[in-house]
């Protein structure tokens, strides 16, 4: 192996999961200890620890490229690993890992620009007859544009931010009297979360499904699937529950869908762990809608259906190495499920809950994996994501994880922020959940409450109160006063006290 | 005695009479107005059966008054007495409005007169809850002499036994002064009022359209005026809170307040603390969250709550212990002092020193709010009463500055020059002259207009100003605090100093009474 | 004197629902015929708990303000106010009077920056349009206008930093 020693430009659960195949690699590892959390999780786990909690930077050191390419030449590592966000689809970052003779674990630099381009990755789809929703061709400049263009293909469509990502900057608009508002609003989004204000527009396919593909590529142009995962559980973009395989796909789809991801993998020169996001309407018509250039979060449940770890391949092929795996031996088997605890407010719209976690026990099992950053005393903070846990379980097939997932789910105890447990409490005993029919529109329209309580829950909670209420209020001996001790007081005090009036 | 006999007879008439005086009907009609009568209110007030009634068949005299009638009735609208409240004695008077409004005539004014008499002779604390429909316009002068001597008695008791108020009902005209001169005003949301002068005659004179509740209801005067301190939903809350609150008073000036046994439940060392204050000096955060894991669990009764948020006071315990807190609150307009937070600071500070209460002052306060309104309005003098409340109190004085303490503001909060006994700093203080942005623009004014690159040169010269000025260290090593401490170890070290200062005596110059910029 | 023992209380949470507990409070819960001990625990390793049929369940109070406890019960806030029976009555007939709101403001839902002020003073909002954009853990939210109406204040400045609960504009009810 040519990599000795990797920097982990991340923290929280991926820094751990990257350490993780690294150690058993045999490869040492370098973290970055931020001001934001000095005592983190993932600082325990590594080999080596880069101090920078001195200073309190403007942007968190993870995205502060000279800073993380400076802290790699510092401590000698020889390979940089972006994890997700942050720097992960920075082709600037990728390039200057480069410049600076360190090996970057993750695709080639204008594989990243060009995927990264969502105008860009457009076009290359189109070139190679990779089905898109029907669109403008490349960025669009101003809202009059936009609305001839919009009448052209028909309403609802989205717009959405040319260098996006993670639904920011996505605004769907069904009436032509919204484009104005939403069109400024898309692209000033866009400008303040990706300093890029340019936006295009699609026709927006109603209720689909979200549908990716994970893909691996190496160097020398080997590029295989490893199947599908099912994402279409999500809110304003942000997905809650990954499921891999997904119920929506039979062989015959899959090995379509899975083709055409190698393909527009191959048509950027592909290599390293990526996935191919697609929508998947009704009639099973499926639409490229953007790829992914990094490990995704939800990479575990096709790592317990494959039972290949990505890391270690995305370490392999940046190594230099050649795929070891080829399609054929590709197998999905069982069923994996993966629930996103985070510290968010469900009863207040997934409204994010900082603080600080107070009690924390997770379940364990064979059929069970949790991947965590957090432990008791951990803070989760406004400054990063608000991820407290990933509860992935597996099971035989779809009902069977689904039974783990729930019992699971009542085994995890959490205290310090509100969870998005009740979430998923609730969707595990959901019918249009448990038939597998949901789309993306489920969280948004299918449902009427977010979150479950049982039949007694809400009278046990009242019980509480009225005891409050009562040892508060009502009880006799609810106060213990000592009136007669105000009267005891030193001599010293009494006399002068008496002497003054 | 024989009970069939002809005098117990006549005990039983009059009983009987009395009975019927208080009727059903009366009470169903106080009820739908969602108020509750006198004696459930009383009775809602004091540990059952201690309730001593007093004066409970003075009448009216019988006669002819300047205009109009007045009602011959056994109590004359106000219930007067004595008991026990969690087992302490007590003074209390009740206005009853089911009694020709509940208003003040001469005999009412007596009888309330009589109880203050009787509790500043006691040295027990007074509680009047009023509900009134004001002066007995039939009595003329002779009820408006009434008012007089209640007030002559709020004042002279005043300092002396602490004195509460529980606004139930209408309180106009001169009736308003009397809860204005206790020490804290209860008031209830929607069914009480207070006003100088009614919606009515605003009209008549303004030409001014203005409902009863926007002019004077409990949340005007609990937010605007600051008139009242504690504003409750319905009677039975408020009567519960009161009680609550009078377990953290003494009974007069001479004793100590009460102790509440402490289950400690509270740990003295918490590293909660050290989550709190934010590393960037200008974002917000809420000060109870300080309070709240200082002082015992529980036990923080904020008082004005509504009124001058920027400012947060009330009681609580240390240990068992009555405490006074004062907190400068960042989360509303950074924490800055005011007019109105420095008069509900000062008020608050002066009860606390005339009941022998400590005062712990939580400090994170970027100065005086600059502007024309302020100055124009007076914040020289009004800041000034604060200063004097602080520099007046005798009572052990403990500062622990949070964050930020800058300029004036810094020796108003209770610095110890100022007669503070103890004062900390948590390592996040920022103690100078004046804020980083504000000291870097006067400093290097020539330097920043000079420079090709202002904004970075000012950026540079901030950070340095805040490492080598703007820290707690140098007050620290020229002992103008006394110690920098680790947040998580405040209540422990709260507690040691209250320890040290039990004993505290200040010989006050003997006078009449200072001069407070009023 | 009538003497007033209050022997009961209703105990309404925020959505109406009325729960009555009669004093003194058992802690019992009773469903059909069989009644269920509840209790409320505390430990080092699981915090404060309440234990009902074998099953523990997190706890926590989040705040209380005179008669009204916000709870947070397995991980579902809820907000209940605890009422006697006469001011149960009280509430009626005080809600009989109460006129209809007609001033709505909108509250920071969570601290955060605040990225955009979408509105201005005088415009008219229909309800779910955003108001103002709140960006908080790296998300952008839309706080959006709870009714239709007129914006009468904006109480905020972009780039603000604001506190939960903070107001941030008012809106007249049309």
């Amino acid at each position: 192996m040519k990599i000795k020693k990797i920097l982990i430009a991340n923290r929280g659960e991926i820094a751990i999961r990257i350490i993780r195949t690294a150690k058993q690699m045999k490869i040492r590892t370098v973290v970055v200890r931020a001001a934001v959390e000095p005592n983190a999780m993932y600082l325990e786990y590594a080999d080596e620890i880069y101090d920078y909690s001195e200073e309190l930077p403007e942007i968190p050191v993870f995205l502060d490229i000279e800073k993380i390419i400076e802290i790699a030449l510092n401590t000698g590592a020889d390979a940089i690993h972006p994890g997700y966000g942050f720097l992960a689809e920075n082709a600037y970052f990728a390039n200057k890992c480069l410049e600076n003779k360190l090996i970057f674990i993750g695709p080639d630099p204008d594989s990243i620009y060009k995927m990264g381009n969502k105008t860009i990755a457009r076009k290359i789809a189109l070139a190679n007859g990779i089905p898109v929703a029907s669109g403008s061709e490349g960025n669009i400049s101003n809202i009059e544009e936009a609305i001839t263009l919009a009448d052209k293909i028909g309403y609802p469509v989205i717009i959405k931010a040319a260098s996006g990502g993670g639904g920011r900057g996505m605004r769907i608009v069904r009436k032509a009297e919204d484009m104005e508002k939403f069109f400024i609003i898309a692209s000033k989004e866009a400008e303040k979360a990706f300093k890029d204000p340019s936006v295009f527009i699609e026709r927006y396919i109603e209720n689909p499904k979200h549908i990716e593909f994970q893909i691996l590529g190496d160097k020398f142009g080997n590029v295989i699937h490893l199947g599908e995962r099912e994402c279409s559980i999500q809110r304003k973009h942000q997905k809650l529950l990954e499921e891999a395989p997904s119920s929506a796909l039979n062989s015959d789809l899959r090995q379509k869908m899975g083709a055409t991801a190698v393909k527009i993998a191959k048509a950027v020169d592909y290599y390293s762990a990526g996935t191919v996001e697609f929508l998947l309407d009704s009639d099973n018509n499926f639409y490229f809608m953007e790829m992914n250039t990094r490990i995704q979060v939800e990479h575990p449940v096709t790592e317990l259906v494959t039972g290949i770890d990505l890391i270690q391949q995305q370490i392999q092929i940046a190594n230099g190495n050649t795929l070891n795996i080829k399609q054929e031996d590709i197998n999905l088997k069982g069923w994996a499920i993966e629930c996103r605890i985070n510290a968010e407010d469900v009863q207040a719209g997934f409204a994010p809950d900082p603080g600080k976690i107070e009690n924390l026990s997770m379940p364990a099992g064979p059929d069970i994996r949790v991947d965590t950053g957090i432990t008791v005393g951990s803070s989760i903070i406004s400054s990063y994501d608000s991820m407290i846990a990933k509860l992935i379980v597996k099971g035989k097939d779809r009902k069977d994880a689904i039974k783990n997932c729930k019992m699971a789910l009542d085994k995890v105890w959490i205290k310090g922020t509100k969870t998005t447990l009740p979430f998923f409490r609730m969707l595990v005993r959901n019918q249009k959940f448990l038939e597998g029919t949901f789309t993306t529109a489920f969280i948004e329209k299918d449902i009427e409450k977010y979150y479950l309580n049982s039949e007694y829950e809400e009278m046990l909670a009242a019980w509480l109160a009225t005891k409050m209420f009562v040892e508060e209020n009502l009880e006799e001996n609810s106060i213990q006063v000592d009136f007669e001790n105000g009267k005891e007081m030193s001599p010293w005090l009494m006399n002068k006290r008496m002497n003054q009036f | 005695m024989d009970i069939s006999g002809k005098s117990y007879k006549a005990f039983l008439k009059r009983q009987e009479a009395l009975k019927k005086q208080y009727s059903e009907k009366q009470a169903e009609k106080q009820h739908s107005k969602g108020k509750l009568t006198a004696q459930e209110r009383i009775n809602l007030l004091f540990d059952p059966g201690t309730f001593e009634e007093i004066d409970t068949f003075v009448t009216p005299a019988d006669q002819p008054v300047e205009f109009g009638k007045v009602e011959r009735t056994y109590g004359d609208g106000v219930i007067v007495g004595y008991g026990k409240v969690n087992g302490r004695l007590i003074f209390a008077y009740a206005q009853d409005f089911t009694i020709m409004g509940g208003s003040l005539g001469a005999v009412h004014s007596q009888k309330i007169a009589k109880i203050q008499e009787m509790a500043l002779k006691m040295g027990s604390p007074i509680i009047g809850m009023m509900d009134s429909g004001g002066a007995r316009i039939q009595e003329g002068v002779a009820s408006l002499s009434g008012y007089a001597s209640i007030f002559q008695n709020i004042i002279h008791s005043s300092g002396i036994i602490p004195q509460i108020s529980v606004i139930m009902g209408p309180a106009a005209g001169g009736a308003v002064y009397s809860p204005a001169l206790t020490d804290f005003v209860f008031m209830v949301n929607h069914t009480s009022y207070m006003f100088v002068t009614g919606p009515n005659v605003v009209r008549e004179v303004l030409n001014e359209e203005v409902t009863f509740d926007e002019l004077g209801g409990a949340k005007v005067h609990a937010c605007k005026s600051g008139v009242a301190h504690m504003i409750y939903d319905d009677e039975e809350n408020t009567i519960m809170a009161l009680k609550k609150f009078l377990t953290y008073l003494p009974s007069n000036n001479v004793e100590n307040p009460p102790f509440v046994p402490e289950d400690n439940s509270t740990p003295d060392i918490n590293d909660k603390l050290r989550d709190i204050v934010p590393d960037d000096p200008n974002k917000p955060y809420d000060v109870k969250d300080v309070i709240n894991l200082i002082v015992d669990r529980n036990s923080f009764f904020e008082t004005a709550e509504l009124y001058a948020p920027n400012i947060v006071t009330g009681l609580a315990r240390i240990k068992g212990k009555t405490i006074g807190i004062v907190a400068n609150q960042p989360k509303v307009l950074a924490g800055v002092l005011d007019i109105d937070s420095s008069t509900k600071g000062a008020r608050f500070i002066r009860f606390c020193d005339a009941f022998n209460i400590p005062i712990i002052t939580l400090e994170d306060v970027p100065g005086f709010l600059p502007g024309v309104d302020q100055e124009h309005a007076g914040i020289i003098r009004n800041g000034a009463k604060l200063l004097f409340a602080y520099s007046e109190a005798t009572v052990p004085r403990i500062t622990v500055i949070l964050r930020k303490a800058y300029g004036g503001a810094f020796i108003v909060m209770n610095c110890k020059k100022l007669g503070g006994d103890f004062s900390f700093a948590w390592p996040t203080a920022e103690i100078a002259v004046m804020g980083p942005d504000g000291a870097v623009a006067i400093l290097y004014r020539k330097e920043l207009a000079e420079s090709s690159n202002p904004a970075e040169l000012k950026k540079e010269l901030v950070k340095k100003y805040r490492d080598k000025i703007a820290n707690p260290f140098i007050a620290d090593e020229s002992g103008y605090i006394d110690e920098v401490i680790d947040p998580a170890v405040t209540r422990k070290k709260i507690i040691s100093a209250l320890q040290a200062l039990s004993n505290k005596w200040v010989k006050v110059p003997s006078r009449k009474h200072g001069n407070m910029p009023l | 004197m009538s003497t007033l023992q209050i022997k009961k209380l209703y105990t309404l949470s925020s959505e109406n629902r009325k729960f009555c507990f009669t004093l003194p409070l058992r802690n019992k819960i009773r469903i059909g015929k069989r009644d269920y001990v509840v209790s409320l625990k505390s430990d080092e390793k699981y915090g404060t708990y309440i234990l009902w049929k074998n099953r523990k369940y997190p706890v926590e109070i989040i705040r209380s303000r005179q008669n009204s406890y916000e709870i947070l019960f397995n991980d579902i806030s809820y907000t209940f106010t605890v009422e006697t029976p006469f001011s149960m009555k009280r509430m009626k007939v005080l809600n009989a009077t109460k006129k209809k709101v007609e001033q709505e403001s909108v509250k920071a839902p969570m601290p955060g920056k605040l990225i955009d002020v979408c509105v201005r003073e005088g415009a008219v909002v229909q309800r779910g349009e955003p108001v103002v954009i709140l960006e908080a853990m790296k998300m952008q939210n839309e706080i959006q206008s709870p009714v239709s109406g007129t914006v009468t204040r904006i109480l905020v400045k972009p780039n603000a930093n604001v506190m939960k609960d903070d107001l941030l504009v008012e809106i007249k009810v049309d």
